[in-house]
């Protein structure tokens, strides 16, 4: 395991202004965010060992320093339920992205789907580092339901937060869907918080989105770290 | 550690650096505030020399002999560093800069508000300025306001303190609140201008402190030291209520970034979360801010959030009750004996729900009678006390005099709107003569109390009593 300063220096070093999804999902298990079983893999043998070692459906992700829209040019694709469709996919990246430099393909267990949510940080010219927490997915910045609070924030606060979104209502189990652990929910805001807080030289935008909320608990299921 | 502007206040001995002979000039309506009311030893300066007030007039700070406390220094900007590093060599190290000239007019400015820095840095001055309206406290006869009481009114001694970056908001504010009611409402005033050196933050910090502060109002268009100001707020919040105007809302958008968090981030957005963490009630507009003046200044907090609405015309009493959805109240259930009261007391055309509409057959008595079992209902937590007062059987003096009454009680909030014309004007006046709150509709009236109730919220929310607070005397 890479500490996250070393992680960041290495990045400082190598003149990238952005974590890879792999990367930055390390920087999120480093500090106890809990992500859903996942590896990066430079072969079909691995990705399909990987497949039968999380179950199916898994995700494959094409993890490229030249590809960082990945949903816009089919780098992402999801729901392969069995071997022959990670072999495919794997072959299918390989052919399709022959151009760009490759650091691997990561492979995740699939996540149920669920409430999709938004955590995220940014330094903002007069507060230094804040953090955000609100309604994610696609649509996140047209719906714009999301409360901030400044980095490093208490669970206290991170809980009265959660519950000031305008659609509070779906954290509490809406029509038959889970309700939210917002204890953990809570806690995962005040690691980010204080990761934002902690590496405020290095890191200057960070997304959790979407995290999941489903019957089993809480997902992030993309990762995006911005450097300065 | 002490705040630095206590020792701007405390000062015993002060000093008006360009008190002039002319009269309206700021530097004469500044001598003038000093020598009729600072308790304390006043010096004035003019190179020219002679008497003002009967004062001498030092040709330089250098020939007074006395310890100067704190100084107000009028000078034109380019005189303005010489001034200050004068300041210096006599040991004055509180200084206020009325004169503006500086960083806000550009880069000419901008060098000579550097100067001034530099010798602020050299001394160890601290400086509350330039370019504002400085401090003023009536209880302390302590004013730097350069505009003459003859334009600008004076509010005398009372609970509030207020801060303004804008010295123009800040000064038809004080002479609106000079004209409200007594006039009874100032605290400390502190007008802070470019915020060289005091800023936003060490103003929060010493009205915090100050126990002759009993509320906060501010006027804000962006911070100096944001992240010190939310912490400081977030404390003070809990024992005294704070509110305010962050104008410039639309300043910054959200610039476009690489992650959804930064485009969803634009200032304002970030501005109103955290001044709502902190437990500082915004308000946008200007007459709001006077409402809350009225609101907090007059009644207690209320324990909850159902209100109980008296009436005697229908669509006020909708009006209103749609003004308490929106300002997230409820409408209070009267309990069953006091519904049963009504019901059997009033004539059967009254309504005696929530709103009670006591209809255009109201009398005085049938106010009073309305007024005191709702406000003895222990399910209800405020009252909104709503008078169109153009209906044939209202005795307007009988009705003025309930009114007073309960607005004394000040066991619950108790806010009264009066609607009309000229008698609801007249009505209005001598009820405001006396601070008992009144607003000239029911969408004011219930949102000022809806400002009252979201203070409580927040109190509860962090588990401290509402009756802790005490405002009003």
């Amino acid at each position: 395991m890479t500490d996250n300063k070393t992680i960041f220096e290495k990045i400082k070093n190598e003149n990238r202004n952005a974590l890879l999804e792999h990367e930055s999902k390390e920087v999120l298990k480093n500090i106890g965010i809990s992500i859903p079983p996942s590896r990066l893999v430079q072969t079909e043998s691995e990705a399909i060992q990987s497949a039968n070692e999380f179950g199916y459906p898994v995700v494959m992700k094409l993890m490229s320093t030249q590809v960082l829209h990945k949903t816009d040019v089919g780098a992402v694709v999801i729901g392969l339920n069995s071997e022959e469709e990670v072999r495919s996919t794997f072959v299918d990246f390989m052919k399709r992205f022959d151009n760009v430099r490759i650091s691997g393909v990561l492979i995740e267990k699939m996540v149920k789907s669920g409430l999709e949510l938004i955590i995220g940080t940014n330094i903002d010219p007069t507060f230094g580092p804040v953090v955000l927490f609100g309604v994610g997915g696609v649509l996140v910045e047209a719906i714009k339901d999301v409360v901030f609070r400044m980095c490093p924030t208490t669970k206290e606060q991170a809980l009265i937060a959660i519950d000031e979104i305008k659609a509070r209502v779906l954290l509490e189990g809406f029509r038959g869907m889970p309700r939210v652990d917002k204890n953990e929910l809570a806690d995962i805001i005040v690691k980010l918080s204080e990761l934002a807080w902690e590496n405020r030289d290095y890191i200057s935008e960070m997304d959790i989105n979407p995290i999941i909320s489903n019957e089993d608990g809480l997902f992030p299921v993309d990762a995006r770290i911005i450097m300065k | 550690m002490t705040p630095r502007l206590e020792k701007f206040f405390a000062a015993k001995t002060f000093c008006v650096v360009g008190a002039s002979t002319t009269e309206h000039k700021p530097g004469n309506v500044v001598a003038y505030n000093f020598i009729n009311h600072f308790p304390g030893k006043t010096y004035l300066v003019n190179p020219k020399g002679g008497e003002l007030f009967g004062e001498k007039l030092y040709t330089s700070l250098m020939e007074i002999e006395d310890e100067i406390d704190a100084a107000c220094v009028i000078v034109p900007a380019r005189f303005a560093p010489q001034t200050i590093e004068q300041c210096g060599m006599k040991g004055i190290t509180n200084v206020i800069i009325t004169t503006g000239g500086f960083s806000e007019i550009g880069k000419e400015g901008e060098i000579l508000q550097q100067q001034i820095n530099d010798a602020m840095k050299k001394y160890g001055i601290n400086v509350i300025g330039p370019n504002c309206l400085g401090l003023y406290s009536p209880a302390l006869g302590y004013d730097t306001m350069f505009l003459p009481i003859t334009k600008l009114k004076r509010p005398k001694s009372g609970p509030v303190s207020i801060f303004t970056q804008s010295g123009a908001f800040g000064a038809a504010f004080i002479d609106q609140l000079s004209n409200l009611g007594t006039g009874k409402w100032v605290a400390k005033f502190i007008s802070y201008g470019n915020a060289s050196d005091i800023n936003e933050t060490d103003s929060l910090e010493y009205v915090g402190t100050d126990p002759d502060t009993k509320m906060i109002l501010i006027y804000l268009e962006d911070f100096k030291k944001g992240r010190e100001f939310m912490e400081e707020a977030r404390k003070i919040s809990l024992k005294k209520p704070i509110m305010g105007i962050k104008a410039n809302r639309t300043e910054t958008g959200a610039k476009a970034g690489a992650s959804h968090t930064a485009a969803l981030s634009s200032n304002d957005a970030i501005v109103d979360d955290l001044l709502g963490e902190a437990g500082i009630i915004r308000v946008i507009t200007w007459d709001q801010l006077e409402d809350c003046v009225l609101a907090f200044g007059t009644q207690p907090l209320p324990m909850g959030d159902k209100v109980a609405i008296i009436t005697d015309g229908g669509g006020a009493g909708v009006m209103a009750s749609d003004m308490v959805t929106d300002c997230n109240l409820k409408l209070a259930e009267l309990s069953p004996t006091v519904q049963k009261y009504l019901d059997e007391t009033f004539p059967s055309f009254y309504a005696t729900g929530n709103p009670i509409d006591v209809t255009g057959s109201a009398t005085a008595e049938d106010y009073k009678i309305a007024l005191e079992a709702a406000y003895n209902d222990a399910n209800v937590d405020s009252i909104v006390n709503i008078c169109l007062p153009c209906i044939p059987d209202l005795d307007i003096d009988e009705y003025i005099k309930v009114t007073k009454h309960f607005a004394r009680r000040k066991e619950k909030p108790f806010i009264t709107a009066l609607i009309g014309g000229d008698e609801a004007d007249k009505a209005t006046a001598q009820l405001l003569a006396e601070d008992i709150p009144v607003f000239p509709s029911p969408g004011r009236a219930v949102r000022a109390l809806g400002m009252l109730t979201d203070y409580t919220k927040y109190l509860k929310k962090h588990g401290i009593d509402p009756r802790t607070i005490q405002v009003e005397e």
